[in-house]
């Protein structure tokens, strides 16, 4: 049994993973209705920005509507307890124009993140951000794709850089709760800082999952208000807080505000929540970013392909997060092998 | 075929015949082993040739070897063989690898006993050096499939005479300040020098320690246990003990031996090690007993040659894991690997 | 007639420096005649003395001793490395082609800029990204004045990026990102660069996308494939996968980079076009002396 006395950090990433599911259009004024009700709630960090993070504003993934620095700045006047954080992807961002900006702008906790098996190229952003006073995590993207083994190893290169903090992400959606507790348990069980997992409901187990994480020693869970994400959305913070205290693990969350940040999430994302289909039900199932749930959407209409073709095709190439320019290739020869719908 | 030959086909065709996890991963692929003209590396020609001439497996080798014309001169059935390719070079001088190569053995190193003592410097170079030039032409590959690490049974130290079986966790002490662990600490660096390519670039290295085996191919010059007793024998005897004979050993045949790091090549798990040998121990009297009574008359055998208050030791390895990851079993029982094996050097001396 | 190579040298004999030795041997107007490092006991150092080439532990100072016989070099060592080299170079005459991101010589994209870089005593040759995206950036460029802002997407295999790839991401991006501005005369432009660990190793892909209001499609399509075609000569292994076409409000063509397998695996198509792209401008350079 976990031991339940011990605090469990809460992050809300609803205003960077739903960032996804909106197309990146979120606007000022949601921030700051959503970041007022995140702190109410009493989670312990707010991440916000563009759904790939600090400087991922692009023609590739999505432009954002709002430049980052707005975002954080409002994010930030809305903020006393809770925390503000930010997603860092190296490769997206650089570290003196997007990680100096964000930390100008207040940011209080830097998740720099790659995927799960390319942890050195974390090492100088991570540095950066200790050098400069701040709180850093590793962050292992798409983890389904690496065994236990070596997501411990690049956890550790991340432990080792001064990271404080490591998430294992199920970018995809594909985890199975017998794959948390095996990957988590060994990470909990041999690195010195604390170990969050991050979940993605495309096969329905998004809570299922959190819990499995929690059962297994992880002290850092991440979620989004009625699911507010990529795909098929997160693991919803309201029921994960109703979980978590039914579950009498330790946080700083206000059940009843929790669950009206959902309510308010719903009202201010109206016809963007996340909703298990087809496509995303195949994004899990292919062990494919969930991000790439409306690019492959919009070139699979274009080109006249099944969606689900290009994700399973997808899958096949083992794409990471970031490739969604292979989506128009793969859709394009998918169009020219005849698999016209 | 002569009868030596029929002998070693027999051998092959039966341990093949045993099954393991497929081998099919091998088939059309590129294979190049280091100390391959060592009795493993013959081995494994022997298992590759079966594989080519009955099933069809349309394995290429390239072998390095430090003297190819010696080997072709003493092995021309072997050496002759289409599908191999043997060059000539030292391994710390490797400058790359043949592009299409998929899978590595790598099983040069120095492993004689009187070189520890003589130059124990060129051993710590061969073998942990050496590793690392190899990995760093295994990088350059364009799709390298597996990297097959031969190390040793010896990086455990020393076995505790409580302990049966010793598993691939079990961390023996290793004096380093001493020049007689040059063998097990150079096995143990270039074990972690494989380790820096995983945890670098992803090398899907996989890390066998074997332990002792006997079998055709074998030298009898070298100053182990089992050939010492094999070549006395074959000289009339007496077999000589320092010891009192309760020093534990467990000796693999080499078809088994072969099989297992084919099958590792094949269907071992990237990062895993195993240790490949016999589970069974045998005290050197046994050991001693078992071979004597081969030859009529039989050898005699001494004890307590040697110095009083030496020791006795153990080294005997729990392979279940191996067993498990590989499909394997041991086919050849040790009282039927040493039959085997001295009828091969009568004939051989024929 | 025989005609007389260019005589070239190497400096830095690691995985690069090897690679443009086998180019260079392949060369029907290039000769090296040193290869110069430090370690005569490396891989390349090997390689190259088994193919009969002279060879220098001294590095710099080998290349200073046999300057008089040396035309041109390619340096394949480090930017803090070239920093200090291209003064030397420079007094010694020896035209120096930049593999290194040092960034001292102009800017060169052989299918772009090679006439006007053929009179400098250095250039450097970007990024493994830059080479790959400029020219289909000019192209794009070319057809479509009224381009608002150009985007790069690269994809690498993970086994392809040696530590100091690794450890220098922002230095690539922000060196390609300035690349594209200059060359496209397009102010705002964007670099993403995806590390793939996939096995087998997938080649390297370039994407270019594009801000533009009604894009000429056609325009851009013939100066697209022109370019491709140009690059080929030099190379080999860079074709089309996308031609451009205008999707979600956005110019779209993407690249394949397939490398030579020379020293490098073929699967390295981003070490290999920065190897082609500098044996183009020193062969152009060798022709002019004819």
């Amino acid at each position: 049994m976990p031991d339940t006395t011990q605090q469990i950090t809460v992050c809300d990433a609803t205003l960077r993973d739903g960032s996804h599911a909106y197309s990146h259009r979120i606007t000022l004024d949601q921030v700051r209705a959503y970041a007022a009700a995140s702190e109410a709630a009493g989670f312990d960090y707010l991440e916000v920005g563009h759904g790939n993070g600090l400087g991922a504003s692009s023609l590739q993934v999505g432009e954002s509507l709002v430049p980052d620095d707005e975002m954080l700045r409002t994010a930030k006047e809305c903020l006393s307890n809770t925390r503000l954080s930010v997603h860092v992807i190296p490769g997206f961002a650089t570290i003196h124009r997007e990680i100096d900006g964000a930390i100008a702008c207040g940011v209080e906790l830097f998740r720099i993140g790659c995927h799960c098996t390319e942890a050195d190229i974390t090492q100088r952003h991570i540095s950066h951000v200790r050098a400069a006073g701040l709180e850093a995590w590793g962050v292992l993207m798409m983890s389904h794709m690496a065994e236990p083994e070596v997501l411990l190893e690049e956890a550790k290169k991340m432990q080792s850089y001064g990271a404080q903090g490591v998430v294992l992400m199920d970018s995809a959606g594909a985890y199975f709760p017998v794959d948390v507790t095996a990957k988590i348990g060994l990470l909990e069980d041999r690195l010195e800082i604390p170990v969050g997992f991050h979940a993605h409901d495309n096969l329905g187990l998004s809570i299922a999952n959190s819990l499995a994480a929690l059962d297994a020693g992880a002290r850092i869970i991440d979620g989004t208000a009625k699911g507010f994400g990529a795909g098929a959305g997160n693991a919803p913070l309201e029921i994960l807080a109703a979980v978590l205290g039914k579950r009498k693990f330790s946080t700083r969350i206000d059940l009843y505000k929790a669950l009206d940040a959902g309510e308010i999430a719903a009202e201010l994302f109206a016809g963007s929540m996340p909703e298990s289909n087809s496509i995303t039900i195949v994004s899990g199932l292919a062990g494919v970013f969930s991000g790439f749930a409306k690019p492959v959407r919009r070139a699979a209409e274009q080109l006249g392909v099944d969606p689900r073709d290009v994700f399973f095709e997808l899958g096949k190439r083992k794409v990471v997060g970031g490739q969604e320019d292979l989506i128009l290739a793969v859709a394009a020869e998918l169009a020219k092998k005849g698999g016209i719908k | 075929m002569k009868p030596i030959e029929q002998l070693i086909r027999n051998d092959a065709v039966q341990v093949l015949a045993s099954g393991s996890k497929d081998l099919s991963d091998l088939k059309s692929r590129h294979i190049f082993i280091t100390g391959g003209t060592g009795i493993l590396g013959k081995w494994l020609l022997e298992l590759i040739n079966l594989l080519n001439e009955d099933n069809d497996y349309g394995i290429r080798v390239t072998v390095l070897s430090r003297n190819p014309r010696s080997f072709i001169t003493l092995y021309p059935r072997l050496g002759a063989m289409p599908w191999l390719k043997l060059i000539e070079g030292d391994i710390r001088h490797l400058s790359e690898l043949p592009h299409d190569v998929s899978h590595i053995i790598h099983a040069a190193a120095l492993t004689d006993r009187r070189l520890f003592a003589s130059q124990p410097g060129n051993v710590a170079d061969v073998n942990a050096f050496g590793t690392l030039r190899l990995l760093r032409a295994a990088n350059l590959l364009e799709d390298i499939r597996k990297f097959v690490l031969l190390s040793s049974g010896l990086v455990y130290g020393a076995q505790p005479w409580e302990t049966a079986q010793i598993d691939e966790k079990f961390a023996g002490p290793v004096r380093s300040n001493d020049v007689n662990s040059v063998y097990a600490e150079s096995k143990r660096f270039a074990e972690t020098i494989a380790q820096c390519a995983v945890s670098e670039t992803k090398l899907p290295v996989v890390t066998l320690r074997p332990f002792a085996f006997v079998g055709p191919y074998q030298s009898l010059q070298l100053p182990w246990a089992v050939t010492d007793f094999i070549r006395d024998s074959l000289a009339g005897g007496p077999i000589r003990i320092m010891g009192d004979g309760t020093t534990v050993r467990s000796i693999m045949y080499a078809s088994d031996f072969a099989h297992w790091v084919l099958a590792a090549t094949a269907a071992g798990k990237p990062r895993e090690t195993y240790n490949i040998g016999s589970p069974e121990p045998i005290s050197l009297i046994s050991l001693a007993e078992s071979i004597t009574g081969h030859f009529n008359p039989a050898p005699s055998i001494h004890t307590g040659i040697g110095q009083i208050g030496h020791d006795r030791n153990k080294l005997v390895p729990d392979v279940s894991l191996a067993m498990k990851d590989l499909g394997v079993k041991v086919t050849v029982p040790i009282g039927e690997a040493i039959r085997r094996s001295v009828e091969w050097h009568r004939l051989s001396q024929i | 007639m025989k005609i007389r190579k260019l005589p070239v040298a190497i400096l830095g004999t690691g995985n690069i420096g090897t690679d443009l030795l086998i180019k260079v041997m392949r060369s029907e107007t290039l000769e090296c005649v040193l290869f110069a490092g430090r370690n005569l006991s490396s891989p390349g150092m090997t390689k190259a003395s088994l193919l009969g080439v002279p060879v220098s532990a001294k590095g710099l100072r080998g290349i200073i001793d046999m300057a008089h016989e040396i035309s041109l070099v390619f340096d394949a060592t480090s930017a803090a490395d070239h920093m200090e080299h291209a003064a030397v170079f420079e007094k010694l005459g020896i035209r120096a082609i930049d593999l290194t991101p040092a960034k001292v010589g102009r800017m060169c994209v052989p299918a772009v800029n090679l006439d006007e870089c053929l009179d400098l005593p250095n250039v450097n040759m970007i990024t493994c990204g830059g080479q790959a995206s400029i020219p289909l950036a000019c192209a794009i460029a070319a057809a479509n004045p009224q381009v608002q802002y150009i985007e790069t997407i690269s994809t690498i295999a993970s086994r392809s990026a040696g530590p100091a790839t690794r450890i220098n991401l922002d230095e690539y991006l922000l060196t390609t990102e300035n690349g594209l501005s200059v060359f496209s005369h397009c102010e705002r432009t964007k670099a993403i660069l995806n590390l793939n660990p996939a096995q087998p190793c997938v080649h390297m892909q370039t994407t270019v996308m594009a801000k533009v209001e009604d894009p000429d499609i056609s325009a851009t399509r013939e100066r697209v494939l022109e370019m491709v075609e140009r690059i080929r000569h030099y190379v080999p292994g860079y074709r089309l996968i996308i031609e451009p076409i205008a999707e979600s409000g956005r110019l779209v063509t993407m690249v394949g980079v397939d490398g030579l397998g020379d020293h490098l695996p073929k699967f390295a198509g981003n070490l290999d076009i920065i190897n082609c792209a500098a044996i183009a401008y020193a062969e152009a350079y060798a022709n002019r002396l004819e």
